[in-house]
């Protein structure tokens, strides 16, 4: 009754497994995607010509950059925008420590939860969102920026805090325990030393982040150099975005390298 | 400084029908009785899951009896009440395999964690340490030879000097227990010696109460006083370290002895110090 | 007898606490920080909390339209700058870019990127190619291009170099040793960074309305400028719906991959 099975042949030409590999279709239907934004957002072939057309032409605008304005106008706004961040970064810290030691999934299950449920919640805010609202609560400035950036960096923080809590090694927190110790006795004397560090240089890396998001506030009247960019582009005096440019650009990169260098020194020890 | 009393001489242990059952189905312990007088050196031998982990971590508390109970000092231990479990373990002392100390901190930190049990909270939160407690730990310090160190950050010292910051730790308790739970087994043999003879030392000059979990034999025999072997979750030896046969040690383990279970460097005599 | 205790480092603890107090107190003043002014506008915030409440659901429907404008340009500026990212990444890895100029160029050009936040791109593009998606899409690719090849030539750099040396000693030019020693080594991350790109651009997309790059944030900003409150929860709720259910999807891809 039963037929002899057909030896399987392998061809040594051609690749093993379904006709059209995982990739190609990844490829495709990533494709598809792409070709259905452009043609949805109206990006037409003649646009892609115009396009490089329109950035030279504002380029060549920027050329010479309007220095004395940037140091009489946009210096002290960059300064505003450091300061934002920073009162925000502190917020965020405050807030997000105790946040991320109950976070723990380890230590508190329970209470972890509801902290992710938090945490989660403060991260899908962009801080400019925030903003819009603390605006008219506090009256148009760089208070307004400060509390934004602060309650939308209490999510990440918190999350990064819970990792580094939860990647301890947790035979310390039972040697605390075995001696007596009460569970917020070995958050004390167990955890928070250990992770200290992590932490603190999650809250440089937030700052850092928090800079260049301070910088962006201004477009809803929440203080900082942002307002002063989209000033100088409406009113077309690209000499004077060129000044915000380059010296935002210098003020960031300075100050990630300061904070970079703090970070890798505070891990090492 | 003068001699401080470190215990209450107090460290009775008794198990009845004792027996632990992990939620995977393991049999951690099985039909316990055992007594264990204030002041005895017990060497806990088996081979690895036997069940002496549970055994140790049932008198503290770290694990929670499935039927029958644990006294301590004629006191039943309630795994359920958070108050008296602290009360319990605030009086026995528990020194690791791997030492856990809190890496980051000095060493007079970690030994001042034997004190969290008897410092109002407060005052350790905010690290106030009272100088009477500063005190007890330094002299716990003195007690395992490590004194010099006292300001090191623990990350910073060796294997064997690590141990006996967490025998210093266990010591600050003022306990009237300490239960080691294999305390030599990441150790060198040098090493390996000279903190049994701490413990053994400390077990005399004090009276603690001392367990050990040992894997090997020879150090049981050398140091015990009494040995109690474990199989299965079930006790199936218990008796002096000076009579133990080779015999016994077969039966214990349930297979002929190899040279694995054995320190192999046994010529290590007068190593006390600093052990650098 | 115990040691003294070691006295810690004076003068450093006194510089640093002295430097956080000082810039603390300094940034304080600078923004006009005041408990008092905080409570005394409690009350307009609750007026303004009350306005915002409910949202105005029957705004809804018009949100679909520029809500697919947002992905959609999120979409281009992932894929755009996700490929334009790979070179930026490779030369800027310090084990296979060809010679130290181009490194030290393109290394600090990738820095350079990264220092701009993405809604100071919109607004260069806005100003450049005209209000509208397409300045969005070319503000994204940017950014996206920002993020992806600092953490992509990272993970370059810890590549095993058996491979890209073997192919370099079977004859093979630069570019085949980057194609087929190199890049498949990181494959795994690069798509990992790339879907974090998504969602980093899905949430940028939805402000980049705000400078006129086209998306929802441009409803956003209309209705926030008119104080219709309302409208404004109604928006930012459909926002964080749609972030959320994105994120989710993004992460169960990244975690099958993985």
């Amino acid at each position: 009754m039963t037929a002899p099975k057909p030896p399987v042949s392998i061809d040594p030409l051609k690749r093993p497994g379904p006709p059209i590999g995982f990739g190609t279709m990844v490829t495709f239907v990533i494709g598809v995607l792409f070709f259905g934004s452009l043609a949805a957002i109206g990006f037409t072939p003649d646009r892609l010509i115009e396009v490089p057309a329109g950035v030279a032409r504002v380029l060549s605008f920027f050329w010479p950059a309007d220095m004395a304005y940037g140091w009489d106008r946009v210096l002290p706004a960059i300064v505003e925008s450091i300061q934002i961040a920073w009162i925000g970064t502190i917020i965020a810290a405050i807030l997000s420590l105790p946040l991320a030691l109950i976070g723990s999934r380890v230590l508190f299950p329970r209470l972890a939860r509801g902290v992710k449920l938090i945490s989660a919640t403060a991260r899908a805010f962009p801080e400019i969102l925030l903003a819009i609202y603390f605006v008219p609560i506090v009256g148009l400035g760089a208070f307004a920026g400060a509390l934004a950036i602060g309650i939308s960096s209490v999510g990440m923080l918190t999350k990064l805090g819970a990792e580094v809590v939860d990647s301890l090694d947790f035979g310390t927190v039972e040697a605390v325990e075995a001696a007596g110790g009460s569970r917020l006795l070995a958050l004390r004397w167990a955890v928070l030393p250990a992770v200290l560090p992590e932490i603190v240089a999650h809250w440089l890396f937030r700052f850092e982040l928090n800079i260049r998001a301070s910088a962006v506030l201004g477009v809803v009247g929440a203080g900082g150099v942002g307002g002063v960019l989209l000033n100088t582009l409406r009113y077309r005096h690209f000499d004077k975005a060129a000044a915000v440019l380059i010296l935002t650009i210098l003020v960031v990169l300075l100050i990630d390298m300061l904070s970079g260098e703090i970070r890798r020194r505070i891990i090492r020890s | 400084m003068s001699e401080r009393p470190m215990t209450s001489r107090s460290g009775a242990i008794r198990f009845h029908d004792a027996g632990i059952v992990y939620p995977n189905g393991v049999v951690g312990m099985k039909d316990l009785d055992l007594e264990i007088q204030p002041g005895e050196f017990v060497v806990i031998v088996g081979s690895s899951g036997a069940g002496k982990s549970t055994l140790l971590r049932a008198i503290n508390g770290l694990n929670t009896l499935t039927s029958g109970r644990v006294e301590i000092n004629g006191e039943a231990l309630n795994t359920g009440s958070t108050r008296q479990l602290r009360r319990v373990r605030k009086n026995i002392g528990m020194i690791f395999q791997d030492f856990r100390l809190v890496k980051r901190l000095s060493v007079m930190s970690n030994v001042l964690i034997g004190r969290l049990a008897h410092v109002p909270a407060w005052r350790s939160m905010l690290g106030l340490w009272p100088r009477e407690d500063r005190e007890i730990a330094a002299d716990a310090l003195k007690r395992v030879g490590i004194t010099d160190k006292a300001w090191v950050k623990a990350s910073q010292l060796s294997g064997g000097q690590q141990q006996r910051v967490g025998i210093a730790r266990a010591l600050a308790q003022q306990p009237a227990i300490i239960l080691a739970d294999e305390p030599v087994a990441s150790l060198d043999p040098v090493t390996t010696h000279q903190i049994m003879r701490d413990l053994v030392r400390i077990n005399r000059e004090l009276g603690i109460t001392t367990l050990v979990n040992l894997h090997f034999l020879d150090l049981a025999r050398e140091y015990g006083d009494r040995i109690i072997g474990l199989r299965f979750g079930e006790l199936v030896y218990d008796g002096s370290a000076r009579t133990v046969t080779d015999e016994d040690f077969r039966d214990i383990y349930g297979r002929d002895l190899t040279a694995d279970d054995v320190v192999e460097d046994e010529a290590v005599e007068g190593g006390e110090g600093g052990g650098e | 007898m115990i040691p003294a205790r070691p006295s810690p480092n004076w003068p450093l603890w006194i510089g640093v606490v002295g430097f956080l107090a000082a810039m603390t107190v300094w940034s304080a003043y600078g923004i006009g920080f005041s408990a008092s002014e905080l409570a005394c506008n409690i009350a307009g915030g609750t007026r303004l909390l009350e306005e915002s409440w409910p949202p105005d659901f029957g705004f809804l429907p018009r949100l679909a339209g520029p809500m697919m404008e947002t992905v959609y340009i999120a979409i281009i500026g992932t894929v755009v700058g996700g490929i334009l990212a790979i070179p930026v990444a490779v030369l800027a890895a310090r084990n296979l870019t060809p010679n130290r100029p181009t490194w030290f160029v393109d290394r600090n050009f990738m820095n350079i990127l990264r220092t701009l936040p993405d809604l100071f791109w919109a607004m260069l593009f806005a100003t450049a190619v005209g209000f509208g998606p397409v300045a969005g899409a070319l503000a994204l690719t940017v950014f996206t291009v920002a993020v992806i090849s600092k953490l992509y030539s990272e993970s370059l750099e810890s590549i095993d170099m058996g491979l890209p040396e073997a192919i370099r000693a079977a004859g093979g030019n630069w570019l085949q040793m980057i194609q087929f020693g190199a890049l498949p080594q990181a494959m795994q991350q690069y798509v990992s960074y790339a879907l974090y790109a998504f969602e980093l651009n899905i949430r940028a997309s939805v402000v980049l309305g705000l400078v006129g790059a086209g998306g929802i944030g441009m409803i956003l900003e209309t209705q926030r400028a008119n104080f219709e409150y309302e409208r404004v929860t109604m928006i930012i709720l459909a926002v964080l719906v749609a972030v959320l259910i994105i994120e989710e999807i993004s992460e169960s891809i990244r975690k099958r991959l993985t």
